[in-house]
């Protein structure tokens, strides 16, 4: 998750996950191709005039995600039940109803992942945790716990690396897959335990659990235009919901 | 009884353990000493430091008995740089530090600012952590336990996962800092030379965790010599001399020896060589991805027998060329040939039957339960019979001296034994070429000198060897040849003794020679003067 210089970047962070989540709760329950397809079309949108999207950028992320569109599109147009049927072939059954149904879900898959991209895209880490700690009241010490948790992802990803090489180097092949799973895991955890013991412990003797009025070096608050960009993403979802009903 | 800090009668027992760690200990420090504790590895001197500094019994559970006096405000910094930081850029871990304290919110930017000047830290606030080296995310930890305003600070080993020039970067800091301020400081090392001048006090421990010696660091040495050799402490190569001395005086005792080494070398390095038998050659490579090279044009022919290191700073691509002359890294361009076959053109079966290769990590090459089929692996996988795997197996458990630890599981090892059970595990086909990435980080002197006596051996029979160090002494007394690399580009190729005698190469590269050759650049200097 890394920052950039767009309106979006700007939006309180826990603010900006509700809005979303609220509108994606929203397309769980929308069964119009059209209402679907227009939500998503408006977090392309936003992406292009708020968050700071370049078209490449869209199409590079969303490129992958196309093709999993047709693919659940397909399944369900195909195989779906329903009585007008459109064309017909061998086990392939298209009917008006499936298609629907198709597109409905796709769009819903793609919409969803639009909006992840949205908020993971104009969010800066540390910052969405902070925001956690001011606004959503999570206790530091478990903000500060998934912090350090998520420091030790990359450092997770060149250990596996190295194991990699390791094992090549032996030659180790192992057609068991859970034996092949524990070469790899066990050395991956004890390294992990141990070193998230030692962050626990150099954190707790810099006073993480000493501190009393703890102060902190950045704050969030909720101004009024994160409140104005929760309302108005509800209020145009909920005006495309009725008049495209 | 009023002490600044110190333990009457101290015992530490973990609850996994039957053993007492510590054991009847009785120390008073003063304020503004600096106190350096030895001892051999697992003799208890961390759970020492970790006692005075209040977290065992409060964060690490175990036994304490006696009476322990603590100080309120202290900060501890630990050897590994990556596993001391919770926050993802430099001014926000800072301030986690300052936050705990409850430092008001608007104070905070100029005291981030003030002390990353005071640990020279010099790089933007905003700098990721990950993407600092290990000697400045040692700066960083300085910085963040300044900013607890510590009475005493504590060090368990802060040097030991650096480089040479990181550790001597991080040791000048802390005794400029010492200078100034006049802190308590209470160190755990294992490695003498850098910290040992400015020492006011030795506290050496023994295996039971008893305190065996306790004074002026100089006694300490004089009397302790055997015991810390025992303990695999890297003892000075000068102190308690003073190089001021040993340049002026001719006759002094370290002048003289130091004169003789250099002699010695000097003859050695009037052999010519000649490559007869060429093991691994490459032409022209270059080693990257995509647009991106790490190391540029590498021409090199390496011959049956030899020892060659590879040296040079962090970063240079010294790993990276190793690792590409086994196909661990891509070739972007050019090639290797591995007895005049073209590396492309081996199967991984035969060619790691050829070439063994030891990673700086000894844990990641180990995938059996025990020591003896660790070691024995390879010739399961290839169905040899159980008599010529046994034999085998057993001369190199014997080699390496693991004959006591056949059953045990790899991972509860030494760090030593660990490391000499991963080149073991590398010469089950007699490979011909060994390559060893940083053998001997982190080892004490001890388990290193065991394990290039080894090497040496095994060189004898026929075995090539490359290996990647920072150590310079290693590459002067062992080494045939020596690759220097520099930002990617090979700067020096030759014998040990011309790259230590060539000053202008040495300071570009910010290499540091042996003593000895440092003593014959000051005296060349002395007869220009």
């Amino acid at each position: 998750m890394k920052v950039n210089h767009s309106f979006l970047a700007t939006i309180n962070p826990s603010c900006k996950l509700f809005s979303h989540v609220l509108v994606m709760l929203l397309l769980m329950v929308i069964t119009d191709v059209k209402v679907t397809f227009l939500i998503w079309f408006l977090a392309v949108l936003i992406g292009l005039f708020l968050g700071g999207w370049t078209i490449s950028y869209l199409l590079k992320r969303l490129c992958p995600f196309f093709g999993i569109f047709i693919l659940i599109f397909w399944m369900m147009a195909a195989f779906g039940k329903g009585q007008e049927t459109i064309w017909q072939w061998a086990w392939f059954h298209v009917t008006q109803e499936s298609i629907n149904h198709g597109l409905t879900i796709a769009f819903r898959m793609l919409a969803f992942v639009t909006y992840g991209l949205l908020f993971t895209s104009t969010t800066d880490l540390t910052v969405f945790i902070m925001s956690l700690i001011h606004q959503c009241k999570l206790s530091p010490k478990w903000a500060y716990g998934l912090l350090a948790g998520i420091r030790l992802i990359p450092l997770f990803q060149s250990e596996l690396n190295q194991l990699k090489m390791a094992h090549k180097v032996r030659g180790y092949k192992e057609k068991n897959g859970w034996k092949m799973f524990l070469s790899y895991a066990v050395p991956m955890f004890t390294q992990g335990i141990r070193k998230s013991e030692r962050i626990a412990i150099a954190m707790e003797a810099r006073g993480l659990s000493r501190a009393k009025n703890r102060t902190y070096y950045r704050t969030t608050k909720v101004a009024l235009k994160d409140g104005g960009y929760l309302v108005s993403i509800l209020a145009i979802v909920i005006v495309m919901i009725i008049i495209f009903r | 009884m009023d002490m600044f800090l110190g333990c009457n009668d101290l015992s530490v027992r973990y609850y996994n353990r039957s053993e007492h760690i510590l054991k009847n200990i009785t120390l008073s420090i003063n304020k503004g000493e600096k106190v350096l504790i030895l001892g051999p590895s697992g003799g208890g001197k961390s759970t020492l430091i970790s006692t005075l500094a209040g977290i065992i019994p409060e964060y690490i559970e175990a036994e304490v008995t006696g009476q322990v006096f603590l100080r309120d405000n202290v900060g501890i910094m630990f050897q590994d740089p990556d596993s001391q930081f919770c926050m993802l850029h430099v001014d926000e871990e800072i301030a986690f530090s300052l936050e705990n304290r409850s430092v008001p919110q608007t104070e905070m930017d100029n005291i981030i600012s003030d002390l990353m000047n005071q640990v020279g830290l010099k790089v933007d606030k905003k700098t990721p952590i990950d993407t600092l080296s290990g000697g400045m995310k040692q700066r960083l930890a300085l910085a963040c336990l300044l900013a607890l305003e510590p009475e005493v600070l504590f060090f368990d080993e802060p040097t030991a996962q650096l480089d040479p020039a990181g550790r001597k970067e991080i040791l000048e800091i802390l005794h400029r800092l010492s200078q100034k301020t006049n802190q308590t400081m209470i160190f755990v090392e294992h490695m003498l030379d850098g910290c040992i001048e400015w020492m006011d006090r030795i506290i050496m421990l023994n295996e039971d965790g008893n305190v065996i010696g306790d004074g002026e660091p100089e006694d300490i040495i004089h009397h302790f010599t055997n015991e810390m050799k025992e303990a695999g402490i890297w003892r000075p190569k000068l102190y308690p001399s003073k190089w001021i001395e040993v340049i002026e005086n001719p006759s002094h005792p370290l002048s003289i020896k130091l004169s003789k080494q250099f002699k010695s070398k000097c003859q050695t390095a009037m052999k010519d060589y000649k490559i007869e038998n060429p093991v691994i050659s490459t032409e022209n490579v270059t080693i990257g991805y995509g647009r991106k090279s790490i190391v540029k044009e590498i021409n090199l022919t390496i011959d049956k027998g030899e020892w060659i290191s590879i040296v040079g700073e962090n970063g240079s691509g010294k790993s990276t060329l190793l690792k590409s002359l086994i196909r661990l890294e891509p070739i972007k361009k050019g090639n290797i040939f591995i007895h005049g076959k073209e590396l492309t053109n081996w199967s991984d079966r035969e060619l790691y039957e050829q070439v063994g290769f030891v990673f700086q990590n000894p844990e990641h090459q180990f995938i059996a339960d025990t020591v003896f089929e660790e070691i024995a692996f390879g010739g399961s996988q290839r169905n040899w019979p159980e008599e010529l795997i046994y034999a085998k197996t057993k001369r190199l458990i014997q080699e390496f001296g693991l004959e006591d630890h056949e059953n045990k599981h790899p991972f509860t090892l030494s760090f030593g034994q660990k490391r000499r059970l991963s080149v073991a595990t590398m010469l089950l086909f007699d490979q011909a070429l060994l390559l060893l990435d940083e053998p001997t980080f982190g080892q004490d002197e001890k388990t290193t000198y065991k394990l290039m006596k080894q090497l040496k051996e095994r060189q004898k029979q026929g075995t090539t060897i490359i290996m990647v160090t920072h150590d310079m002494d290693l590459v002067d007394q062992y080494s045939d040849r020596v690759l220097l690399l520099n930002k990617g580009k090979m700067a020096y190729q030759g014998t040990p003794f011309g790259l230590f005698s060539n000053r202008d190469i040495l300071q570009k590269t910010k290499i540091i020679p042996p003593l000895h050759y440092q003593l014959m650049h000051e005296r060349r200097e002395e007869i220009l003067v």
